[in-house]
C-alpha cells in the first residue's frame, strides 16, 4: 500500500513553479526529500497538506485524495515544519491540553512515554526548548495522536550531529513495524545517507529522481579524469568542475561507457546535489 | 469549532483582553460624556493587538496543520470576535445603569445609556465586523488595512448617528428626551440592532470564508 502517492502535481508562481512533481511512498519506510534552498521542498510538502492550492494533479494519502478527506486524513498525519514556532512563550502542557482535544486516536499513556524517551519536561515553555527537543516535542505529539504518515520539513536543519543522529535513530525504530511512514525533506545529505529507505531530488521545480536510494546513487557516476579527457565525455556529463588536477564531472551511468578509461566512482548524495545545482546554473 | 474556540481563548487572546471590557466600560461613569467611544476601545486596542498577536504566533499554520476545516476556522475566530464585542457591551450595560441612577438629574448632551442607544452600538459593531472580517481573511494575517477601514466605517456611523442625535429634534427626543421612557419603543430599537447585528455578523462570516478558502497558507 502506497502511503503518499503524488500525481503531477503543478503549481504556477509568478518566479517559480512546480513542475509536474510526482512521486510514491511505500508504507512502513522513510523517505527523504532532498533539494538545495529554493528547490521546492516546502512548496511540495504544503500542496501535500492541502495548505496550497495546486494548480493541477493528486495527491492521495494512504489511497485516500486529500483534497475530498482532509480532515479523516489529517487526523492520520503528523507534521512538523522546522523553524516555525507556535505559541512559545506557552508551557508544553498548555499547548498539548488545547492541541489534544483535535485528535479522535489522542492516547495520553503513549504520549507520557514519549515525553519521558525524549526527556522532555512537560512544564517548558516552547521557547525554552533546544532544537532538537523542539523536534522530538512535535514528533512526541504526532505519535500519540496515532499518525500513519509522519511529514517532516527540515526536522534536522539546525541540530547538532549528536541530535540528528538521535532522532535519525528514532525514526528508523518508528518504521520497523511497517504502519508507520515517515517524509522527510532536508538539505543535509549525510542524514539520507544514515536513514532514507527511499530518495526524492528535487530541483527548480522538478523532480529529478525519486528511487531506492541505492539505485538512486548506483545510476550515476562521478568521475575524475585529466583536462584532456574532457572534451572526450563533456556533451553527457551533467555538469563538471575543472580544477588543477584535471576535472571531475556527474555523468548518468547509461551514458557512462567504461572504455572511456576515465575514474568512476558512486557520487554521494551531496555531490549529486552539488552538480545537479551547477547544471541549472550553467542552463540558466 | 469548539476545540478551535477554546484554542483561541486558552492560547491566542491574551487574558488582559477579558479584563478590558471591565475597565473601559467603567469610562460609563462619566457623566454625560459621549458614549460611542466606550464600545470603540474594543476596536481600537483589542482587534489590532489580538490579531497582532495571530500574526507574531503563527497560528494560521498552527490551525491548519490539524484537523479543522477552513470554514470552521473563521466561524470560530468570528465567534471569538462576537464573545468579546458582547462582553464589551453588557458590560459597558451594566456601567450605563449605574450612571443613570448616580446623576437622575443630568441634562444629557450626547446620547444617554438607555437600552435605545445600545441598539445603535449594536449596529456600529455590526458594521465594524461586515468590514473587518472580510478584509483580514483576504490574507488571514495581514490585519492593518482591515483595522483602519473598520474602525473608519464605525466611526463615521458612530459621527453621523450622533449628529443626528443632536440636531434632530426626533432622534434626539427618541433617544434621550421624553422617548427613554417609552419601554417599547426603546427595546424594538435595542432588538433591531441586535438583528442587524447578527445579520451583518453572519453576511461578514460567509464572505470571509469564500475568500479564505482561496488563501495560500505559506
Amino acid at each position: 500500500m502506497l502511503a503518499l502517492d503524488i500525481r503531477n502535481v503543478n503549481k504556477q508562481y509568478p518566479s517559480f513553479q512546480l513542475k509536474d512533481i510526482s512521486f510514491q511512498l511505500e508504507k512502513g519506510y522513510i523517505m527523504g526529500f532532498i533539494g538545495a534552498n529554493g528547490a521546492g521542498k516546502t512548496t511540495t510538502i504544503k500542496s501535500i497538506l492541502n495548505m496550497i492550492h495546486t494548480d493541477s494533479g493528486e495527491v492521495h494519502i494512504l489511497g485516500r485524495n486529500i483534497a475530498e478527506y482532509e480532515l479523516e486524513l489529517k487526523q492520520e498525519i503528523g507534521c512538523a515544519f522546522g523553524g516555525n514556532d507556535f505559541y512559545n512563550r506557552s508551557k508544553m502542557k498548555t499547548l498539548t491540553d488545547v492541541i489534544k482535544k483535535f485528535y479522535k486516536n489522542w492516547n495520553d499513556e503513549t504520549y507520557a512515554n514519549y515525553l519521558r524517551r525524549f526527556k522532555l519536561d512537560e512544564n517548558k515553555k516552547i521557547a525554552e526548548l533546544s532544537t532538537g527537543m523542539k523536534v522530538k516535542y512535535s514528533l512526541a505529539l504526532a505519535l500519540s495522536h496515532g499518525a500513519k504518515l509522519l511529514v517532516l520539513d527540515e526536522p534536522t536543519s539546525g541540530l547538532d550531529p549528536v541530535a540528528r543522529d538521535d532522532l535519525l535513530d528514532i525514526f528508523q525504530e518508528l518504521v520497523v513495524d511497517g504502519e508507520i511512514s515517515i517524509l522527510f525533506s532536508t538539505h543535509i545529505t549525510s542524514d539520507l545517507e544514515k536513514c532514507a529507505d527511499y530518495i526524492t531530488f528535487i530541483e527548480n521545480g522538478k523532480i529529478i529522481a525519486s528511487s531506492e536510494k541505492d539505485e538512486f546513487k548506483e545510476s550515476y557516476r562521478l568521475l575524475n579524469g585529466a583536462e584532456s579527457q574532457l572534451n572526450q565525455v563533456k556533451e553527457r556529463l551533467i555538469s563538471y568542475k575543472i580544477n588543477s588536477f584535471g576535472f571531475t564531472g556527474l555523468i548518468h551511468s547509461r551514458d557512462f561507457e567504461p572504455t572511456f578509461d576515465i575514474k568512476a566512482t558512486i557520487p554521494s548524495l551531496e555531490e549529486f546535489m552539488i552538480y545537479f545545482a551547477k547544471k541549472e546554473d550553467t542552463h540558466v | 469549532m469548539y476545540n478551535l474556540v477554546m484554542k483561541d481563548l486558552k492560547l491566542g487572546v491574551n487574558p488582559m483582553f477579558f479584563l478590558l471590557p471591565i475597565l473601559m466600560g467603567a469610562l460609563m461613569l462619566v457623566p454625560g460624556w459621549l458614549y460611542f467611544l466606550v464600545p470603540l476601545y474594543f476596536c481600537w486596542i483589542t482587534i489590532p493587538n489580538m490579531f497582532a498577536g495571530f500574526r507574531t504566533q503563527n497560528d494560521l499554520i498552527f490551525t491548519t496543520m490539524m484537523p479543522v476545516s477552513r470554514k470552521d476556522i473563521v466561524k470560530a475566530r468570528v465567534f471569538v470576535i462576537v464573545i468579546l464585542e458582547i462582553l464589551h457591551l453588557v458590560i459597558a450595560m451594566i456601567y450605563g445603569m449605574i450612571t443613570i441612577r448616580l446623576y437622575p438629574h443630568l441634562i444629557y448632551y450626547f446620547f444617554a445609556p438607555h437600552m435605545g442607544f445600545w441598539g445603535l452600538c449594536f449596529v456600529m459593531f455590526a458594521i465594524f465586523n461586515l468590514v473587518f472580517v472580510p478584509m483580514y481573511y483576504k490574507t488571514a494575517y495581514k490585519y492593518g488595512g482591515a483595522t483602519i477601514s473598520s474602525i473608519t466605517a464605525a466611526m463615521l456611523f458612530a459621527g453621523v448617528a450622533q449628529w443626528l442625535g443632536i440636531q434632530n429634534s426626533f432622534l434626539s427626543d427618541t433617544f434621550k428626551g421624553t422617548g427613554v421612557d417609552n419601554m417599547a419603543l426603546q427595546i424594538t430599537i435595542l432588538i433591531a440592532g441586535i438583528v442587524i447585528y447578527i445579520a451583518f455578523t453572519m453576511i461578514a462570516y460567509r464572505i470571509a470564508v469564500k475568500r479564505f478558502l482561496k488563501v495560500e497558507i505559506i
